[in-house]
């Protein structure tokens, strides 16, 4: 087995979260076979509720709820990992440089990482968005993207300023190895668990931006993803006349896909911070002391 | 007072990065705003309506420059412009309005979260690998990562149009009128209920995580195991010992979330149909009230600044250390 996913699989949390990710992302990739058919074409009638010919029921204007499902996990997956990959590259860089660079370069960028992440996002998407009007994905990935980086080139910075002084890095700059090199072979492949966990927090972020963005009919409405599906919903009161599997379907794809992230995040976190770790070993040694513990009343 | 020069810096840098954006995006905008704005003036488009959303939107003949300091001082005097919605109400009076919701629901949120998370967060860490904390503990990363929208859409779907348990909308009983009278106080409290529910999962899970992570490596500390060797009760070495200094990390948390609280919120407000800022923002973007989105977003910044700042200044009283440091 591959040596650095070890620790991962190690851990039920972590591979039920993989599962749940290579799951859907399997069937956003084959969404051609399982969901045949144009997920915009009208099918039945309005709102039917789930049925054999409908598994998921169908939506206001007579749309397939489950191709629709299907089909919106592509836009939605794709828009949501991209973006996560973009901001995590942009902060992991940012901070590597801001903290191995130091001096007036540090203090610039620490000053707008921070300045950055005191901005309310989701009002300056807003704001952004309304400026550039309907925006296809690529758009908003770029507008997530750019907002977003901060808390990444923070940790980053943090790290690296704790790196950068050790030996290995002193003896490679006395080879004489240019900076860029000790930055990203010397210094970056010790981050590798921040990396890990910046960038499934980036994506979790993407997808609760893109999410809103789109709900609050900033997407564009051609394109089928979970965010616009639920704006459709919406705007069709779906809810209000009881269409729950109309909201429903998009919800719980984005509600697994945030899960199954989740559930990863939380095993990274536990890689990188070995205090935070509550695994079968502690459950020993508390169970340990609290027989010794209770011997000790005995003995009193 | 002790807060750096740096925090003070960066919180300059903010602002002006907001008062800049404003500025600029308008006049970078591809087509005119400007146009836009006064086709959705109109009736109303009066010549001295026309003329107020030139001078704000760059569609007069000056240098950027004079444009920019004009702005610069209708800040000051805080006049953000009209509304091109509600003109001729300025975007002051129409942010001031909805202000209010948006604040109680904000406070209120973060209230409870907070009691509920610390304590969670300062269980788990307490029974650090037991059942609670196996259980209580991924919960809380899972929280975050479920967006408000989704959260909102069940909550609203279950309680209160399946169930009708609560009110489907709105921050009051329309039927009534604003009043200081029990009836009214209720119904505000009755319609607050699922939103501040909904904006709650994700504060209680980040709060909650802050707490285990800080609780964890105070309980290391010396004067923990002190105060279990003075034969203190356990509820006393995890409150008065461990919660009450676990607790800096999480204010700290608290106020650089306030933007995302501010982001919940305006989902849950649109969802709910609650009169906030969140929805006055939302009928802004879909009518192109540009004046209104430009204020909320300084008004949020602002809000957050605000509270960074008196973090920063608690924080400062709290914590013996920092103020030797700034000395």
């Amino acid at each position: 087995m591959n040596f650095a996913l070890q620790p991962i699989l190690a851990q039920k949390k972590a591979v039920a979260g993989l599962i749940i990710i290579v799951v859907l992302g399997l069937m956003a990739l084959f969404a051609p076979v399982i969901a045949p058919g144009e997920p915009a074409a009208r099918v039945g009638r309005s709102h039917q509720p789930p049925s054999v010919e409908h598994v998921m029921g169908t939506t206001k204007m007579g749309r397939d709820v489950y191709r629709q499902f299907v089909w919106g996990a592509r836009t939605s997956l794709a828009v949501g990992f991209a973006t996560g990959i973009a901001i995590t590259i942009l902060g992991t860089a940012i901070g590597l440089i801001a903290g191995y660079v130091g001096g007036r370069t540090d203090a610039v960028l620490d000053l707008v990482t921070n300045a950055v992440l005191v901005i309310p996002n989701l009002p300056l998407l807003i704001l952004l968005a309304s400026f550039a009007g309907t925006v296809g994905p690529m758009t908003i990935m770029v507008i997530i993207a750019l907002t977003s980086w901060p808390w990444g080139a923070r940790m980053t910075r943090a790290q690296t300023l704790a790196l950068r002084n050790r030996d290995f890095v002193t003896a490679s700059k006395m080879i004489g190895e240019p900076a860029w090199r000790i930055i990203f072979v010397e210094i970056l492949p010790n981050l590798t668990p921040l990396v890990g966990i910046n960038l499934v927090g980036s994506i979790i972020y993407a997808l609760v931006a893109q999410t809103t963005l789109e709900y609050l009919g900033f997407g564009d409405p051609l394109k089928v993803s979970w965010g616009t599906m639920l704006y459709n919903a919406q705007n069709s009161s779906a809810i209000m006349v009881g269409a729950w599997w109309d909201i429903g379907a998009p919800a719980a794809g984005i509600a697994l896909t945030g899960l199954g992230l989740a559930l990863l995040n939380f095993t990274f976190d536990e890689i990188a911070n070995p205090q935070l770790r509550s695994g079968p070993a502690l459950t020993r040694w508390f169970r340990l002391t609290r027989a010794r513990n209770r011997q000790l009343e005995a003995r009193r | 007072m002790h807060i750096s020069r740096r925090r003070l810096g960066v919180y300059a840098v903010a602002l002006a990065f907001a008062i800049v954006m404003n500025f600029v995006l308008p006049r970078l905008m591809p087509g005119s705003p400007v146009d836009a704005m006064i086709a959705q003036l109109g009736p109303r488009a009066t010549p001295a309506a026309i003329e107020a959303i030139k001078a704000r939107f760059g569609a007069v003949d000056q240098p950027l420059l004079s444009q920019f300091v004009d702005y610069l001082k209708g800040l000051a005097t805080l006049d953000l412009g009209v509304s091109v919605k509600y003109y001729p109400q300025t975007v002051t009076q129409v942010l001031g309005r909805s202000e209010i919701w948006t604040s109680f629901l904000v406070v209120t949120a973060i209230i409870f979260s907070l009691c509920v998370g610390v304590v969670l967060g300062a269980v788990a860490a307490w029974r650090r690998g037991g059942r609670f904390d196996t259980i209580v503990s991924p919960l809380a990363v899972i929280m975050i990562a479920i967006p408000p929208v989704i959260i909102a859409l069940t909550t609203l779907f279950v309680f209160a149009v399946s169930l009708q348990w609560f009110p489907v909308g709105y921050a009051y009983d329309p039927n009534l009128d604003p009043a200081f009278n029990f009836t009214f106080i209720g119904s505000v409290f009755a319609h607050a209920i699922l939103p501040v529910l909904t904006l709650s999962p994700y504060l209680i899970g980040e709060f909650q995580t802050t707490m285990r992570s800080s609780m964890i490596s105070v309980l290391g500390e010396d004067y923990v195991t002190m105060g279990r060797a003075k034969g203190l009760s356990h509820r006393a070495v995890m409150f008065s010992y461990g919660a009450r200094n676990a607790m800096l990390p999480v204010l700290t948390n608290l106020a650089l979330m306030l933007g995302a609280v501010f982001g919940g919120s305006i989902v849950t407000e649109i969802v709910f149909n609650y009169p906030g800022l969140g929805l006055t923002l939302y009928t802004a973007s879909i009518t192109r009230d540009y004046p209104v989105i430009q204020g909320q977003l300084l008004l949020m910044t602002l809000a957050t600044l605000g509270a960074n700042l008196l973090v920063d200044i608690i924080y400062g009283l709290v914590d013996p250390r920092l103020r030797e440091a700034s000395e």
